[in-house]
């Protein structure tokens, strides 16, 4: 093997798999493009990728359209209402429990928490949307945006738990000790010394569970009612029925409107996404 | 000392535990009292209980049996495909040359893309851009090497295959996030001393780095194979279960008899059945790979 011969090769291999990513870059997000491109053209025609993709027939017409006619803002209202409240509610009882869990002295007691946990962790959503669907109608919440904020808070908890067990069982219980016999109460111990010592977890967790809420559809689509209905099942409004074609453009266009801020988001708090995702399987 | 122990933790508990309860343990009491009950939607408390009987009638049915087998296929289909493609892209994210270069940062962002990318949206993007017979981008890139259109959505052969890439689109940016963050633990000495002893870069990548990862493998199989198993957003705005229900997974075939058909008592009994499957995957990859001890 001789040296410029092997780094030639290397060369080559570099290439190969720069390509490699350029390829997938494309992958995740030519298909994105088509969507915002297709929302910036006329709607009554049907178009062709080469003409989604030309700077011709310009217009932001669908953008008016899927605001005004579409309602846009009340959903997003709806949307916004919807994963905060879960958000906060989620934040201030499970960070304490995962806390909590980690701190139990009892083997036994953690490993039946941490199981349940686990166990509601992969539960299919239908699973606790049929029955809520149902019981929420027994106690007249059906249709409120409480009863959505139920379901996303019990879509949400396994998650959020679980992720900030990782990262509190990741603090040296030294620490806290010391705090202890330095005179703090548990309490005390928990806000002024754990809690500051894992926010960049109580970051990624809080993001990931705002992105999984601003997403959901399933919950908000059988428990929603005509006026608590978020983003996700105010664009459904304009898919289905004869006419769809005639409206190709207003969907992209709401569909442009629900994504490009979620995905703008993603991309600034990137880093928080990332440490969210690889806790949840990574070992803490 | 040992009571103060026993109690503090509780407290911190506590409200968390109340909660679950009540939004997670009750929903599946109900879930399964409903199952063994006889209901129609415009009856609500005249339950009539039946027993087993929504669940016999179910394992009796051939469109369930057909709803089991297109979850089998789809849950599975997108389970390969994700931890393939993110396991390929995650080994040249993590090769020598580009792993914790600028380039790395900025593709690995955009590569987190479709993870965020609101399901419903996807799943409509798909049916309306992308599967599109006459003019979606698929057949537009097959027709520039020749390939005659395809009706992906339309047939019934191509349906449950397009709605598996989309989904397995979706899924591939979290199996390619934790392969790359594990990948990235494994030290370049051991790699180097591998190729000093004459290992091969596939060598390394079998022998060395693959085994090395199989933990979260196997957990990256696990998060995809039951979040696949109950997707409805993807499934149900690309396709509707349709066409002929050649997509229709068992949350879609949950929604259409307990909604649309108002049939709930068989509706939660195939919620109750899901509920088990995913409960049995869990405990079998909990034994397997001491998932739980994890947490410790």
């Amino acid at each position: 093997m001789s040296t410029p011969n092997y780094r030639l090769r290397k060369k080559v291999s570099l290439g190969a798999r720069y390509a490699a990513l350029v390829f997938w870059f494309l992958i995740c997000i030519v298909p994105i493009a088509t969507l915002v491109m297709a929302s910036l053209k006329p709607t009554a025609l049907f178009q062709t990728i080469p003409q989604i993709f030309s700077l011709q027939g310009f217009t932001l017409e669908n953008y008016r359209l899927a605001i005004r006619a579409g309602n846009f803002m009340f959903y997003l209202r709806n949307s916004m209402i919807i994963s905060l409240s879960a958000l906060v509610v989620v934040l201030v009882v499970c960070t304490p429990m995962s806390y909590g869990i980690t701190r139990l002295a009892s083997v036994r007691q953690k490993n039946i928490l941490v199981f349940s946990v686990l166990s509601t962790r992969f539960l299919p959503y239908v699973v606790l949307a049929m029955p809520m669907y149902l019981f929420f109608r027994e106690i007249g919440i059906s249709g409120t945006l409480a009863g959505v904020i139920m379901a996303h808070l019990a879509m949400q908890m396994p998650l959020i738990v679980w992720l900030m067990l990782g990262f509190f069982s990741g603090i040296p219980i030294e620490v806290e000790e010391s705090a202890v016999i330095d005179g703090c109460t548990p309490f005390q111990t928990f806000w002024k010394i754990a809690l500051p010592m894992v926010l960049p977890g109580l970051n990624a967790a809080a993001i990931l569970a705002l992105i999984i809420s601003y997403n959901e559809f399933l919950f908000a689509f059988f428990l929603a009612g005509r006026h608590t209905q978020p983003l996700t099942v105010g664009i459904t409004r304009f898919v289905g029925g004869v006419d769809v074609g005639a409206q190709y453009g207003v969907v992209a266009a709401y569909g442009s409107l629900i994504i490009v801020p979620i995905v703008i988001f993603a991309l600034v708090v990137n880093r928080y996404i990332v440490s969210g995702m690889t806790q949840g399987a990574v070992k803490g | 000392m040992s009571a103060q122990r026993f109690f503090t933790p509780w407290r911190f508990i506590l409200p968390g535990a109340v909660l679950g309860l009540i939004i997670l343990g009750y929903p599946i009491y109900r879930a399964i009292y409903y199952s063994m009950h006889s209901i129609r939607l415009h009856r609500l408390g005249n339950e009539v209980f039946v027993g087993i009987d929504n669940f016999t009638r179910m394992l009796s049915d051939p469109l369930f049996i057909r709803s089991i087998r297109v979850t089998v296929v789809f849950t599975l289909g997108c389970t390969i495909l994700a931890v393939l493609f993110g396991l390929t892209i995650a080994t040249i994210m993590s090769s020598r040359g580009i792993r914790g270069t600028r380039q790395a940062r900025f593709f690995m962002a955009f590569f987190l893309v479709p993870f965020v990318t609101t399901q419903i949206v996807t799943a409509i993007l798909g049916r309306l851009y992308i599967w599109q017979s006459q003019y979606g981008l698929v057949n537009f890139i097959l027709g520039l090497f020749g390939v005659e259109r395809v009706g992906w959505l339309i047939n019934m052969q191509t349906a449950l295959f397009a709605t598996t890439v989309t989904n397995a689109w979706r899924m591939t940016p979290l199996a390619l996030l934790i392969f790359y963050a594990a990948l990235a633990t494994i030290s370049d000495e051991l790699i180097e001393s591998a190729e000093v002893d004459g290992a091969s870069t596939w060598t390394t990548l079998f022998r060395i780095k693959f085994p090395m990862i199989k933990f979260h493998i196997g957990f990256v199989s696990l998060v995809i194979l039951t979040s696949a198993f109950r997707e409805f957003d993807v499934v149900y705005g690309l396709t509707g279960g349709g066409p002929g229900r050649s997509t229709e997974v068992m949350s879609v075939l949950v929604y259409r008899l307990g909604v649309a058909q108002a049939n709930m008592g068989i509706a939660n009994a195939i919620s109750v059945i899901m509920f088990v499957i995913v409960a049995v995957m869990t405990i079998i990859a909990v034994k397997a790979g001491k998932l739980g001890a994890m947490r410790e």
